[in-house]
């Protein structure tokens, strides 16, 4: 499963069909419907406020500069979910790329986010990245859980780093995947032999 | 007995011996035939001259050295210098045509097939797939070994997590395979 099978046709925990699919233009509109829809706490801890006039051109315009990949999640003509890789093009973390997954509530705890985001960790690995980050709050126990089994793991813990709704202080815990150990293997297996005997 | 024999040669750090691996895998695991691979011993040199010998047949092989090949796989200039006055006449010549240029060494009548597999690698996203792309290109022009087979020989050679680069990696190496075929057709199949 990876950038080549998109757009996947797969099913929630629970049986509901749904189809994996790359942003493009023709996404825009369920892309923005379903942030618009996102309650105020889930929308507190995204970096961008979704709700801004012009957010869906300013993302857009990351995803055609190749910055941000995005891949939505349809429930019919529904958007349940996005996911993103963002990476630098350029510079001293061109190597590092970070996931960040909005599910919508109804649709929690069916596997979802464990198949965006394994499904991005494939992608980014396919890029050419080598560490992977989740940024996550102190209460998004779930979103550990779901990025654990996928091999991150806590890197740092910022403490009082992010505010709250109720306006408190919460550490942000920064879990991390080094991916480039997958590659590393098979640059082992890629050594060869000399061949002046068995030649 | 048909037996078809094999050299692929190239550079260490290419994956020399891990496409070698794959295509007598493929045969004896997967394609329900039977492969011998001798492959070159001696210290882990990357950047230095690597070979291995395979050979498939549809039947039992007694001797498994492979002294004038059917086919060469070559990834690299010194390889082709050292291997392709070893090729039998009318053999076929598979090589990175972006690493290896032919010249008056090439044995008359030999036919060859070309493809820029670094390029095609590095646009994969690893140039370490190299080796992949030059086994699906083997698979995509002699038609010796299914592609289903490759693929089954592929997914559970290489490292877990990197399935599915290499599996794109092969099947871009074959599908330019297929479209090369019509000029390099006539060889040992």
């Amino acid at each position: 499963m990876g950038l080549g099978e998109l757009p996947l046709h797969t099913s929630l925990r629970s049986g509901t069909p749904i189809v994996l699919s790359l942003l493009g233009e023709a996404g825009r509109e369920g892309l923005t419907q379903f942030y618009s829809h996102l309650p105020e706490p889930d929308r507190m801890v995204l970096k961008d406020d979704v709700t801004t006039q012009g957010w869906a051109d300013r993302f857009l315009q990351k995803v055609g500069t190749g910055e941000v990949l995005s891949i939505l999640a349809w429930e019919g003509p529904l958007v349940i979910a996005e996911g993103s890789l963002y990476r630098s093009l350029h510079g001293w973390m061109r190597h590092v790329g970070e996931i960040r997954v909005t599910i919508a509530p109804a649709r929690r705890r069916q596997g979802l986010g464990l198949t965006l985001t394994g499904l991005l960790v494939r992608i980014a690995t396919d890029f050419g990245i080598e560490k992977l980050v989740v940024q996550t709050m102190e209460s998004q126990a779930g979103t550990r859980q779901t990025v654990e089994k996928l091999g991150f793991h806590t890197e740092a813990i910022l403490p009082r780093h992010v505010t709250d709704l109720g306006g408190h202080k919460r550490d942000l815990i920064l879990m991390s995947s080094d991916v480039s150990q997958i590659w590393a293997s098979m640059e082992a297996m890629m050594q060869d032999y000399h061949p002046h005997s068995g030649g | 007995m048909t037996a078809t024999e094999i050299r692929v040669g190239g550079l260490g750090g290419q994956g020399v011996i891990l496409c070698a691996s794959i295509l007598g895998k493929c045969a004896s695991i997967f394609a329900g035939r039977h492969a011998t691979l001798i492959q070159a011993f001696g210290p882990e040199a990357r950047g230095s001259a690597c070979s291995a010998q395979v050979m498939i047949s549809d039947d039992p092989i007694g001797y498994p050295y492979v002294k004038h090949p059917d086919i060469l796989v070559l990834m690299s200039q010194d390889a082709y210098k050292q291997f392709v006055p070893q090729l039998k006449p009318g053999g076929l010549l598979l090589y990175e045509n972006e690493l290896v240029t032919l010249d008056d060494r090439l044995p008359a009548g030999a036919r060859t097939c070309g493809i820029p597999a670094t390029r095609f690698a590095e646009e994969l996203g690893r140039r370490l797939v190299l080796n992949i792309v030059m086994t699906g290109f083997f698979g995509g022009t002699t038609d010796l070994l299914p592609l289903q087979a490759l693929e089954e020989a592929v997914r559970s050679t290489v490292p877990k997590g990197t399935e599915e680069l290499n599996l794109r990696a092969l099947r871009r190496g074959y599908d330019f395979g297929r479209e090369q075929q019509p000029e390099a057709t006539h060889g040992p199949r």
